[in-house]
C-alpha cells in the first residue's frame, strides 16, 4: 500500500490524535445530553452534581410527551412501509426497465437529497394549505416520504443491481409464475437491501425536524418538534431525557442496520 | 411418418434490423444429445431462449411431440435449463434449491425429499443438502443447477454454455458427468457451446450455426469427414485453406489452379461453382505429411520449410507453397523425419486423394 499506517513514524501519533479528537467532537454533544438527563439539577448544570431518574419519570408521566412519541412512531412506521414499497417499485423500473429517459428519471428521483429541506418545507406548506393537509398525519407522512424515498431507491437499486436477473429466469423455468418468482426468489435475495431501506426510512422520519415543524399543529406534533417547542418555553432536563431516548433508538437501529450489512457480506 | 419428438420449425427472430436467427429448422429425436455449435452472435442462445419461452419468435413454430408450445408460458412448459451464469437461489440451501421446482408444483413432502436426494446423488453431491450456494465452487454450483433442472423430469433439458466459466480441467471432468447423466436418465438435451472439442465429446449430433443459420447438422465424424461448407470445414478441425481458380468441373470433382500456375486435378468438390470461378482447397493438418518425394498427381505440392515448432507429443511445421501461402503440417512424435526438418528445406506436402476438398466460393 502507498500509505502504510505502520510506516508513518511520528505521523502515526498525530493521525491517531486527530481521529480521537474527531470522534470526541462528534460524540460530545450526545454524551453531554445523556449526562444532563441523569443529573439532578433543574438548571441543566454541567457537570451534574448528583444522579437521578426523575426527569425520565416526569417524561413518562406527561401525556403530551407520550402523545408526541406515539405520533412520531406512527408516522415513522407508515413512512417506512410506504418508502420500501414505493422504493422497490421505482427501483424495479429503474434497474429492469428498458424505457427511454431512465437516467433522467433516476436523477429526478434523487433530487430531494440535494434540495435544501427548508425549500421543500415551504413548498409543501403552501401546497398543503390549499389541500388542508397541514397538521394532519397524512401531511407528515407525505413530507417525510419525500426525503426518505431517495435513500430507499438508492439502497434497493443497489441490491437489485447485484442480483442477476437470470436467477429469476431460472425460477420461472422451474415452474414459478413471474410473480411467484419475484416473491419467492428476488425479494428474499435482496432482503438485506429492503431491511436497510426500511431502517433508514424509519430513522429519517423519526429524526426529522424541519419539515415536521412546518407540518405540526398544537394538537399533532412529533417528538423532535415537541423537544423544539418545549426548549423555547423552558429549559427543563426532561428535554434531555427525551433527547436521550431519541438518540438511543437511533443508535439501536443503526446497529441493526450495520449487523444486516455485515451478515450480507459474510 | 410420425412427427419428430422436438421440431424447431423455421424459427426466425429479428431485433429491429438485427437478424438473430434466420429460418432455423431442426428435428430432434427423443433422448438425443444435440449440440448447437457456432461462433459468438450466431443465434444459438436466441434459439434456446425461444424454446424456453423467454423470447417469442418473429416467425416459425416449436413443436414438442407434435404440439406447438409457443402459446404456453415459460413456467408451464416444464422445460429444464442450466444457464451460463450461476443461477442458484442465493438465499436457499442446496437442498431447497433442488426442491424449489417440486415445491412450486405442490408435490407432497415425502416425494420432495426422495426426489431431491436422488437428484443430488445423480450429480454426485450426496449429503450437500444444507450447504449454501455461496459456499460452493463454480463446478459444484453448476452441478446443483443441473440437479435442479432434472428433478422434475423435464421432456427437454436446455444448457447454454454451462461450463464456460470453469477452467479447462474442471470442464472436462463435468463433461464426463454430463455424458454419464445423459446416458443414465435418457433425457433429451439441447446444449450450446462454441467449443468444438466439447461439442465433439458430448453430442450425438451437432448443428453448426453461423450468422443465424444452421450450416450443417450431423454427427461429429460426419461433420469432420465431409463438411458441407467452407465454414463447417473451418470451424471443426483447424483446416488450412489454399485459394485458387477452378479450371475444370465434373461429377463432384474439380481441378484447381494456384497463383504460380500449379494445377491440382480431380479433387472432391462441395457446393456449386463455375469454371473460372474462385475456390479453396481444404487440407487438415493431421491428414497431410511432409516427404522428400512428391506423391500422386493431384495429391501433393512442393513447399519450403519456414519454421518448426516443437509441442511435446508433436511438432508443427510451417510450410510455404510456391506462391507464398503458408500451411501447417502436424508431425507426431516418432515420425521418421522428426528432428531432421530444417528451416529452408525444399520438401513436398502429400495427402491421400480422398482427404482434400474443394469449396467453391460464392
Ligand atoms: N435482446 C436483444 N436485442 C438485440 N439484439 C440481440 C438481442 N439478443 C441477441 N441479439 C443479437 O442477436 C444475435 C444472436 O445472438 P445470440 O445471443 O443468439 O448469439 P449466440 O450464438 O448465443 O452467441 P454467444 O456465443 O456470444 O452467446 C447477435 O447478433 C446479438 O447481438
Ligand atoms: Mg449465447
Amino acid at each position: 500500500m502507498l500509505l502504510d499506517f505502520d510506516k508513518l513514524g511520528a505521523w502515526k501519533w498525530i493521525l491517531s490524535a486527530v481521529c480521537a479528537l474527531m470522534a470526541l467532537f462528534l460524540l460530545l454533544p450526545i454524551l453531554f445530553i445523556v449526562a444532563l438527563s441523569f443529573g439532578d439539577s433543574r438548571w441543566l448544570i454541567f457537570p451534574p452534581q448528583n444522579w437521578t431518574l426523575k426527569w425520565y419519570g416526569e417524561l413518562f408521566a406527561d401525556p403530551r410527551w407520550l402523545a408526541a412519541a406515539w405520533t412520531s412512531a406512527r408516522i415513522a412506521l407508515i413512512v417506512m412501509v410506504l418508502s420500501v414499497v414505493l422504493g422497490l417499485l421505482a427501483s424495479l423500473a429503474l434497474t429492469r426497465g428498458t424505457f427511454r429517459g431512465r437516467a433522467v428519471l433516476r436523477a429526478f428521483f434523487l433530487t430531494p437529497m440535494v434540495l435544501p429541506v427548508v425549500i421543500i418545507a415551504v413548498a409543501l406548506y403552501a401546497a398543503f394549505l390549499r389541500l388542508g393537509l397541514n397538521g394532519t398525519l397524512a401531511g407528515f407522512v407525505i413530507a417525510h416520504l419525500i426525503v426518505a424515498l431517495p435513500f430507499s431507491i438508492i439502497t434497493i437499486s443497489g441490491a437489485l443491481e447485484t442480483f442477476d436477473p437470470s436467477i429469476e429466469d431460472a425460477a420461472i423455468l422451474c415452474g414459478a409464475s413471474p410473480w411467484e418468482a419475484r416473491f419467492r426468489v428476488t425479494l428474499p435475495a435482496i432482503s438485506h437491501g429492503l431491511f436497510s431501506a426500511a431502517i433508514f426510512s424509519f430513522l429519517i422520519s423519526w429524526d426529522e425536524v424541519v419539515l415536521a415543524i412546518f407540518m405540526a399543529s398544537p394538537t399533532l406534533q412529533t417528538l423532535p418538534v415537541k423537544v423544539w417547542t418545549t426548549l423555547r418555553q423552558d429549559l427543563t432536563p426532561v428535554i434531555a431525557a427525551a433527547s436521550t431516548l431519541l438518540v438511543a433508538l437511533t443508535i439501536l437501529l443503526m446497529i441493526v442496520a450495520a449487523l444486516i450489512r455485515k451478515g450480507k457480506s459474510r | 411418418m410420425s412427427s419428430p419428438y422436438l421440431h424447431i420449425n423455421g424459427i426466425r427472430k429479428t431485433f429491429g434490423e438485427v437478424v438473430a436467427t434466420d429460418h432455423v429448422e431442426l428435428e430432434i429425436a427423443e433422448g438425443e444429445f444435440m449440440t448447437f455449435l457456432g461462433p459468438s452472435g450466431s443465434g444459438k442462445s436466441t434459439t434456446l431462449y425461444i424454446l424456453a419461452g423467454f423470447q417469442d419468435p418473429t416467425a416459425g413454430d416449436i413443436r414438442l411431440r407434435g404440439r406447438s408450445i409457443l402459446q404456453t408460458p415459460s413456467h408451464k412448459r416444464n422445460i429444464g435449463m442450466v444457464f451460463q451464469r450461476y443461477t442458484l437461489f442465493p438465499h436457499l440451501s442446496v437442498g431447497e434449491n433442488v426442491a424449489f421446482p417440486l415445491r412450486v408444483r405442490r408435490a407432497p413432502q415425502a416425494e420432495i425429499a426422495a426426489k431431491v436426494r436422488r437428484a443430488l446423488s445423480l450429480v454426485r453431491l450426496d449429503g450437500f443438502e444444507d450447504r449454501m450456494p455461496a459456499h460452493m465452487s463454480g463446478g459444484q454450483q453448476q452441478r446443483v443447477a443441473l440437479a435442479r433442472a432434472l428433478v422434475y423430469d423435464p421432456p427437454v433439458l436446455l444448457m447454454d454454455e454451462p461450463l464456460s466459466a470453469l477452467d479447462k480441467k474442471l470442464r472436462e471432468e463435468i463433461q464426463h458427468e454430463i455424458r454419464r447423466i445423459h446416458q443414465q436418465t435418457g433425457v433429451t438435451i439441447l446444449y450450446v457451446t462454441h467449443d468444438q472439442e466439447e461439442a465433439l465429446r458430448l453430442s450425438d449430433r451437432i448443428a453448426v450455426f453461423n450468422t443465424g443459420k444452421i450450416e450443417q447438422v450431423g454427427t461429429g465424424p460426419e461433420l469432420y469427414a465431409s463438411p458441407a461448407t467452407h465454414f463447417v470445414a473451418d470451424f471443426i478441425g483447424n483446416s488450412a485453406f489454399l485459394a485458387g481458380d477452378l479450371v475444370a468441373i465434373g461429377a463432384g470433382r474439380a481441378s484447381l489452379r494456384f497463383a504460380d500456375g500449379t494445377v491440382l486435378a480431380d479433387i472432391p468438390m462441395h457446393g456449386t461453382g463455375l469454371a473460372g470461378g474462385k475456390a479453396e482447397l481444404m487440407l487438415r493438418p493431421e491428414r497431410i505429411e511432409l516427404t522428400a518425394q512428391p506423391g500422386l498427381s493431384g495429391a501433393s505440392l512442393p513447399v519450403t520449410v519456414e519454421d518448426v515448432t516443437f509441442l511435446g507429443n508433436s511438432s508443427t511445421v510451417s510450410a510455404r507453397t510456391g506462391w507464398g501461402e503458408v500451411l501447417s503440417v502436424r508431425m507426431n512424435f516418432g515420425h521418421p523425419m522428426m528432428g531432421q526438418v530444417r528451416q529452408g528445406d525444399a520438401l513436398h506436402v502429400r495427402w491421400q486423394p480422398q482427404h482434400a476438398h474443394v469449396f467453391a466460393k460464392a
